[in-house]
């Protein structure tokens, strides 16, 4: 018990939680939500633009990463996997991969391959590969395989066995936490172009730089106008695949 | 005979069967024992399995009888004797192979989310090659066998339905169906019926002889309700303590012989459907 005190006191100092700051602090931004009407229009096809360009990073990095989880969480699933000395270094891989942000990876790549989109593309999809993978793992090592066992007896060679008897059970919830990830990614992918790795977060950045408010707040709106679309076209997509 | 059907093929439809009697014997086991650390799990196991037979496996539980199976089945290595379908060594069969011994389990082993008829054509994969089962494109022929395999269970009606949308006794029929599109020599039954009800249980138990008889492929079954076991088999074997205690035609069978297999019980433990050994997904609700 004074064990979790101590580990709350010594938080709440190293968080730096200042509640007379935050009091100073709100009227400023009062301020500003002010300034933030009427929005900026002129510049929405910019913004669409960039828009756009965030959910496609988004979609092709979480793709890339899916179908890189495929084969690689077949090797991390104890029960399945055809080199069990493989499992330990290969869940070893992916926690490493889960445990980088999106984010981080983006900051390295966008020194490695430039400013731009790609970087962040990489970024999503290092990240996404490790979660899914694992995901998709736990979610192997959890299936029935009887039907596995006796689809082998049926002269099945093992890579056809899976296939044929896990695939089409598993399939479902890997597509539907596919898509799941692309909705994440794209609400975690808003906040990329701050490194420099494309996407409507760069302007975002380019307005607070800026002190334009109602810029900012317009960028602001169109995301959550644009995340809240996806989002229930996503969930739709996954009722209908489950 | 339809012309499409492999030349050899000695399954459906009934009673047509191209194959003369072969003087091997379809299931061959030679003084298999098996040990688990000091524990002698099978002791010098004996016994032949001729074509057109069907062979009821009785024993009470912990007899061996599902060690035995997976000795056939080639799941494990005897650790002295040897088991030969048709002439074959199990313990060489690899890969496609296997393909001529057929399993029926207690708890039908079926893929839930898909078709009665692509469960069937899964009895396929060990003749085709692998792009067909990766892709589950198989040719006209292969999906016409599925046909008369279901038909033969007479569920041809289900064809098209997702395999967890039917009742037990018709998954069961369906892994019936998968076995015959493997085109065996001999249909090895891990308590077929034990999850059934007695209606489907009578049903399969008709079908499997059915199958036996008119269709030439060898069936041993393992079973615990001993009227079943006189009614529909031709020979009865009996196991106690791995040891094999009885092995005479179904006619023979009387209260002394169980006496012999089930120790001072009299008759068979109750159906063990009441447990069954693995929860099943797929099983009816």
């Amino acid at each position: 018990m004074t064990a979790v005190l101590a580990f709350y006191a010594a938080s709440w100092v190293l968080a730096g939680v200042d509640l007379e700051k935050l009091a100073t602090g709100l009227p400023k931004l009062w301020y500003w939500i002010a300034q933030a009407w009427p929005p900026k229009w002129d510049e929405m096809p910019l913004f669409l633009l960039r828009m756009a360009e965030t959910v496609a990073m988004a979609a092709i990095g979480t793709t890339v990463a899916v179908v890189l989880a495929l084969p690689m969480s077949l090797l991390a699933s104890r029960n399945i996997t055809p080199f069990p000395r493989l499992y330990v270094p290969v869940r070893w891989f992916l926690n490493a991969l889960r445990g980088v942000d999106s984010f981080v990876f983006a900051l390295l790549f966008v020194a490695a391959v430039g400013l731009g989109p790609f970087a962040g593309v990489i970024g999503i999809a290092l990240h996404t590969w490790g979660s899914a993978a694992k995901f998709f793992a736990d979610h192997l090592e959890n299936v029935n395989l009887a039907p596995l066992e006796a689809v082998r007896t049926s002269g099945a060679g093992r890579f056809t066995a899976i296939l044929y008897a896990i695939v089409p059970d598993v399939l479902p919830v890997f597509a539907s936490t596919g898509l799941f990830w692309w909705e994440f990614n794209i609400r975690a992918s808003t906040v990329l172009g701050v490194v420099g790795a494309g996407g409507i977060g760069q302007e975002l950045k380019n307005s607070m730089d800026l002190l334009d408010f109602s810029r900012l707040f317009t960028i602001i709106a169109l995301i959550l106008v644009v995340v809240t679309a996806l989002d229930q076209l996503s969930s739709w997509l996954r009722r209908k695949l489950v | 005979m339809s012309s499409f059907l492999a030349p050899g093929t000695r399954v459906c439809p009934a009673g047509l069967d191209p194959e003369p009697p072969r003087s091997v014997p379809r299931l061959s086991v030679r003084a298999v024992g098996k040990f688990f650390g000091m524990h002698e799990a099978l002791h010098a196991i004996t016994f032949d399995v001729r074509e057109r037979e069907l062979v009821a496996l009785l024993g009470p539980s912990g007899a061996g009888k599902t060690t035995l199976f997976r000795c056939i089945t080639g799941l494990l290595k005897p650790d002295t004797g040897a088991v030969h379908v048709a002439g074959l060594d199990v313990g060489q069969l690899r890969g496609r192979q296997r393909r001529h011994i057929a399993v029926v389990f207690q708890q039908f082993n079926l893929v839930s989310r898909l078709s009665a008829i692509d469960n069937v054509l899964a009895g396929r994969l060990g003749h085709v090659s692998a792009w067909r089962g990766w892709s589950r494109q198989f040719s006209p022929a292969d999906r016409l066998l599925a046909l008369e395999c279901l038909d033969r269970v007479g569920v041809l009606a289900l064809a098209r339905q997702r395999a967890d949308t039917l009742s037990g006794g018709q998954q069961q029929r369906v892994a019936i169906a998968r076995a015959l599109a493997q085109q065996p020599d001999i249909i090895i039954a891990d308590e077929p019926i034990a999850s059934l009800d007695p209606n489907s249980s009578a049903e399969i138990m008709e079908l499997l002889r059915g199958i036996c008889h008119a269709d030439g492929v060898s069936v041993v079954c393992s079973l615990h309700q001993l009227h079943l076991a006189t009614a529909y088999a031709d020979r009865l074997i009996g196991l106690a303590n791995g040891k094999l205690v009885a092995d005479l035609p179904a006619s023979r069978f009387d209260d002394a012989v169980a006496a012999q297999v089930y120790g001072g019980e009299r008759e068979a433990p109750t159906p063990p459907s009441a447990s069954p050994r693995h929860p099943s997904p797929g099983s009816p609700r």
